[in-house]
C-alpha cells in the first residue's frame, strides 16, 4: 500500500484530486476486503452470486452492507425486481443491440429483453437458477409481415417468473407452458398483448384491401407467402447472427457443468416445438428448440376475406413467429426415471386433443419424438430430441456423444432450413395442391414436405399453426422423403443456410465453444479456502498484485496457488486455469477433465 | 477499482525496474499507454525504436491489454496496421493471457517476438514465407524498414535534437523514460515534415 502511495506520487503527475480520489479508493478497497474477509462463507457466496461485490474500492463498505442486507432480507423479490426494471428499461431498446444483451446473458443470469428491428420484433428470455445451475433461454422472434414499419412487441410478459429456482421443475414447466402457448393462443387474440392488437388492427386494413385486390386465392396466397416466407428467413438468419456466441457457450458450460458433476448424469433434451403443445418436457437438460412458425393463415378464410379489417381477422394476421428455447438443465441420478415419466404424461396430456399422432424413433442413443397435434383449428408439430449424456465417472464425456450431440442439432438446423426452404418454395411454385389433406393426414411422417407445402396450398381456412422446423428434426428418413417429394435437389443450399448459420450459434463454432469457458458457481466453491495467517511468508495476490493481509481470504487452486477468492473467483467463472500456471483447475482436482 | 490500483503499481514498476529494452508511460489516461522497445541486437531490428500503443480494457486484468505497434514493422506476426500476433495477447481458450501477467511481461514476450519470429503462426503470408524460404531477403527488408520507420536520431539532425532536448530538460527530474518519448517526438516531427 505504502509504497503504492509513495509510487503514485513519484511517478504519477496527478493532481491534487486526483490523488486524493485515489486514496479515497484506496481506502475504500482496504475496506472492501475487510468487508470480505469479515463476511461468513455463505454470506460471501450471496453476494458474490447475486453480483454484488462489485470491484474492490468501487463502492463503499456501507453500501456493501445495505446490499447484503437487502440480498438477505428478500432475495426472490429482489431478483424479480431486478427482472421488472431491466425488462421495462429495455424494452424500449432496439433490436439492435440485442447482441449486446446476448452478451451480458451470461452475467446477468433473468433477463428478459425485447426490441425491434425492421419489421422484426424480438424478445428474448433467460433465466439462470443459480441453485440449480440450470440455464434457460428463449428468443421469440415475431416476423410482421404486413406493415413492416409499426412492429408491435411481442409483449407477453414472461409469464412466469421462475420465482426460486428449487422447484424448478415445476416452475420450468409452469413458465414454459404459457409462454410456448401465448404464440399458438393468438387465435382469439386473447394472449397478445395490447401492442401487438393494436398493431394488427393497423394492420389489418392494408391487408384487407390487398385481400381485396387480388381476389383470386391463388395469387393472394402466393403474394402472402412471399411476404413471410421472406421475412422469417430474415429473422432467422438475424437471430442467429446475434444469439451465436452466448447461446452455444451458454449451452456447453451448462452441459460441462453437468458432466463435472462427477455422480450426475446428464441428459440434454432438444425439444422442437411449435406453439401450442404443452409437450414441453418439463425435464432435465433440456435443450428446446422451437421454430414455431404461426401460419397468419385465414382462419375463417372467407370471412376474413371479405372482411377484411373485421375483429376476426385479427388472428389472421398474427405475424409469423419463430420461438427458440433453450433448456439446459443437469440432472441427478435418482431423478432420471421420473422425470421421464412426466414428461411422458405431459406428452400424452397434449394429445388428449383429437388428430394427435405421435411418432417416436429411437436411434444411437438419441430418443426423438415427433408429435402433431390439432385442436381449435391450429395444428401444431413438436418434435423432440432428447439427448442423454451419459457419463461415466471420470472418463468423462466420450469423443462420439459430443459429435452425436452436434449432429444431432445440425439436423435441427437443417430442419429449419428447410422451414424457410419450403417459405420460398411456396412462392414460386404453389404445387402440391391438395395439401391439406396431406396434413392432416398425417400419412407423412411428419408430414415434412406435404406438410408444410399443404397448408401452404390449402385454401387453407384453417388458421394453422404452423411448424417447418420440427419437421426436419423427426427423422432424417422422413425429411428425405419429403425432398423427394418436392423433387428439389437445391434444398439444403438454398433452404437451410440461414439455418445453418443458426446452427453455428449452438454447437458448430468450434472455435469459440469447443471448450468450456469457466467454472460454475459449485466448481469453484469445491475449491479450497483459508484465511491468511500472519504466520505465512508474505506473498502477493498475482491478480491483483497486492498483498495479502491478515485476514485476507484466499483460494487455493489444485496447484497450490493461491489468490484472493474474489480476485481467482471472477477469473474462474469465465475460465478454467490457473492464472499462474495454466494448469485446468478442474483437471488437476478430482473432477473429471475439462480441457 | 482493482484495475486501478493495480495499472498504478505496474506503472510506477515499470518505471522503476523497467525490463532491458522497454520503457513504458502513461498517455494521458491511466488506461492509454504508450510504450516502447529497443530493437534487439544481432537482429534486423537493431538500433529501431518501436513505439507501442497499450490499450488497458475495463476489465483488465481479467482481460489482456490491447497493443499494437505504432511503428511501422516488417514482421511475419506483425501486420500493417500494427496488430501483433501472440497468444499471451488473447483470452483463452484461443490464447495464454491470464491475470498474473502483465504488461512488463507483455511487452518482453512481444520484445522476445520480435527477436524470434513465428512463421508457423503468420500473419503476414508473404513475409513469413520469406522468412522461411529466402531470409536473407527478410533480413533486408527488415533492416530497411527499421532505418526508414524506427531510425533512431543520430547526430545527423543536431539542430532537432537540440529543440527535443531543449524542451524535455524543462522538467528537471527527467527520467529515462521521459528522455526516450522526447526522442521518439522528434523523430515523428522530423517525418511528418518531409512529408508535408
Amino acid at each position: 500500500m505504502e509504497s503504492s502511495d509513495s509510487g503514485d506520487k513519484g511517478n504519477i503527475d496527478q493532481s491534487e484530486a486526483q490523488r486524493q480520489s485515489q486514496l479515497d479508493r484506496l481506502d475504500r478497497e482496504e475496506a472492501f476486503y475487510q468487508f470480505v474477509n469479515n463476511l461468513s462463507e455463505e454470506d460471501y457466496r450471496l453476494m458474490r452470486d447475486n453480483n454484488l461485490l462489485g470491484t474492490p474500492g468501487e463502492i463503499t463498505e456501507e453500501e456493501l452492507l445495505r446490499r447484503l442486507h437487502q440480498v438477505k432480507e428478500g432475495p426472490p423479490q429482489q431478483n424479480s425486481d431486478e427482472n421488472r426494471g431491466a425488462e421495462s428499461a429495455e424494452d424500449v431498446s432496439n433490436g439492435d443491440s440485442i447482441i449486446d444483451w446476448l452478451n451480458s446473458v451470461r452475467q446477468t443470469g433473468n433477463t428478459t429483453r425485447s426490441g425491434q428491428r425492421g419489421n422484426q420484433s424480438w424478445r428474448a428470455v433467460s433465466r439462470t437458477n443459480p441453485n440449480s445451475g440450470d440455464f434457460r433461454f428463449s428468443l421469440e422472434i415475431n416476423v410482421n409481415r404486413n406493415n413492416g414499419n409499426t412492429n408491435p412487441e411481442t409483449e407477453h410478459e414472461p409469464s412466469v417468473e421462475p420465482s426460486n429456482g428449487e422447484d424448478l421443475e415445476n416452475s420450468q414447466s409452469d413458465s414454459e407452458i404459457p409462454r410456448s402457448e401465448s404464440p399458438s393462443i393468438r387465435q382469439p387474440g386473447s394472449e397478445r398483448s395490447s401492442a401487438e392488437e393494436l398493431a394488427a388492427e393497423e394492420a389489418s386494413p392494408p391487408r384487407g384491401q390487398r385481400r381485396a385486390r387480388s381476389r383470386s386465392p391463388e395469387q393472394r396466397r402466393t403474394r402472402a407467402r412471399t411476404d413471410r416466407s421472406r421475412s422469417p428467413i430474415n429473422a432467422v438468419s438475424e437471430a442467429p447472427r446475434r444469439s451465436h456466441h452466448n447461446t452455444s457457450s451458454q449451452t456447453l458450460d451448462h452441459s460441462s457443468a453437468g458432466e463435472a458433476e462427477g455422480s450426475s448424469r446428464t441428459r440434454q433434451h432438444v425439444t422442437l416445438r411449435q406453439h401450442t403443445v404443452g409437450t414441453e418436457v418439463p425435464s432435465e437438460n433440456a435443450v428446446l428448440f422451437s421454430p414455431p412458425e404461426t401460419r397468419p393463415a385465414p382462419q375463417a378464410a372467407g370471412s376474413s376475406e371479405n372482411t377484411g379489417s373485421s375483429e376476426p381477422t385479427a388472428p389472421g394476421q398474427r405475424p409469423p413467429t419463430i420461438v427458440l428455447d433453450l433448456q439446459v438443465r443437469r440432472v441427478r441420478p435418482g431423478e432420471y426415471r421420473q422425470r421421464d415419466s412426466i414428461a411422458n404424461r405431459t406428452r400424452s396430456r397434449s394429445q388428449t386433443p383429437n388428430n394427435t399422432v405421435t411418432y417416436e424413433s429411437e436411434r444411437g442413443g438419441f430418443r426423438r419424438t415427433f408429435s402433431r397435434s390439432e385442436r381449435a383449428g391450429v395444428r401444431t408439430y413438436v418434435s423432440t430430441i432428447r439427448i442423454p449424456i451419459r457419463r461415466i465417472l471420470n472418463t468423462g464425456l466420450s469423443e462420439t456423444t459430443s459429435v452425436a450431440i452436434q449432429t444431432m442439432l445440425r439436423q435441427i438446423m437443417t430442419g429449419f432450413g428447410e422451414l424457410s426452404y419450403f417459405m420460398y418454395s411456396d412462392s414460386d411454385a404453389d404445387p402440391s395442391g391438395p395439401a391439406p389433406s396431406q396434413n392432416v393426414e398425417g400419412s407423412e411422417p411428419q408430414g415434412t414436405g406435404g406438410g408444410t407445402s399443404g397448408s401452404e396450398n390449402a385454401d387453407v381456412s384453417s388458421g394453422e399453426v404452423y411448424e417447418g422446423g420440427h419437421e426436419a428434426s423427426s427423422t432424417s428418413g422422413a425429411r428425405r422423403e419429403g425432398r423427394n417429394m418436392r423433387g428439389s435437389v437445391t434444398f439444403e443450399e438454398s433452404g437451410s443456410l440461414p439455418f445453418l448459420s443458426l446452427a453455428q450459434f449452438f454447437l458448430l463454432n468450434e472455435d469459440d465453444d469447443d471448450q468450456p469457458r469457466g467454472l460454475t458457481k459449485e466448481q469453484i466453491d469445491n475449491l479450497a479456502m483459508r484465511n491468511f495467517g500472519e504466520s505465512d511468508a508474505l506473498k502477493t495476490c498475482s491478480v491483483c498484485i497486492t498483498e495479502y493481509t491478515e485476514g485476507n481470504k484466499l483460494r487455493k487452486l489444485p496447484c497450490s496457488h493461491e489468490y484472493h477468492v474474489h480476485c481467482i473467483d471472477r477469473w474462474l467463472s469465465e475460465n478454467s486455469t490457473c492464472p499462474i500456471c495454466r494448469r485446468a483447475v478442474l483437471a488437476s482436482g478430482n473432477r473429471e477433465s475439462v480441457v | 477499482m482493482q484495475r486501478t490500483t493495480r495499472l498504478t503499481r505496474e506503472l510506477s514498476l515499470l518505471a522503476t525496474e523497467p525490463p532491458p529494452g522497454i520503457t513504458c508511460w502513461q498517455n494521458g489516461q491511466l488506461d492509454n499507454l504508450r510504450a516502447q522497445i529497443l530493437g534487439g541486437v544481432d537482429t534486423p531490428y537493431e538500433k529501431g525504436i518501436f513505439n507501442l500503443e497499450i490499450i488497458v480494457p475495463e476489465r483488465y486484468p481479467f482481460e489482456p491489454p490491447k497493443i499494437r505497434f505504432l511503428t511501422p514493422i516488417y514482421h511475419p506476426n506483425i501486420d500493417s496496421a500494427g496488430r501483433i500476433c501472440l497468444d499471451v495477447l488473447k483470452l483463452p481458450p484461443k490464447g495464454a493471457w491470464r491475470p498474473s501477467l502483465n504488461i512488463s511481461t507483455l511487452l518482453t514476450s512481444i520484445q522476445l517476438l520480435m527477436a524470434e519470429p513465428n512463421p508457423d503462426d503468420p500473419l503476414m503470408a508473404d513475409i513469413s514465407s520469406e522468412y522461411k524460404y529466402n531470409k536473407q531477403l527478410f533480413l533486408l527488408n527488415a533492416r530497411e524498414w527499421t532505418e526508414k520507420y524506427a531510425g533512431q536520431m543520430k547526430a545527423s539532425k543536431p539542430l532537432e535534437e537540440k529543440i527535443v532536448q531543449s524542451e524535455t530538460s524543462s522538467s528537471s527530474s527527467e527520467s529515462t523514460t521521459q528522455k526516450r518519448k522526447g526522442v521518439s517526438i522528434s523523430r515523428k516531427e522530423k517525418k511528418s515534415r518531409p512529408d508535408s
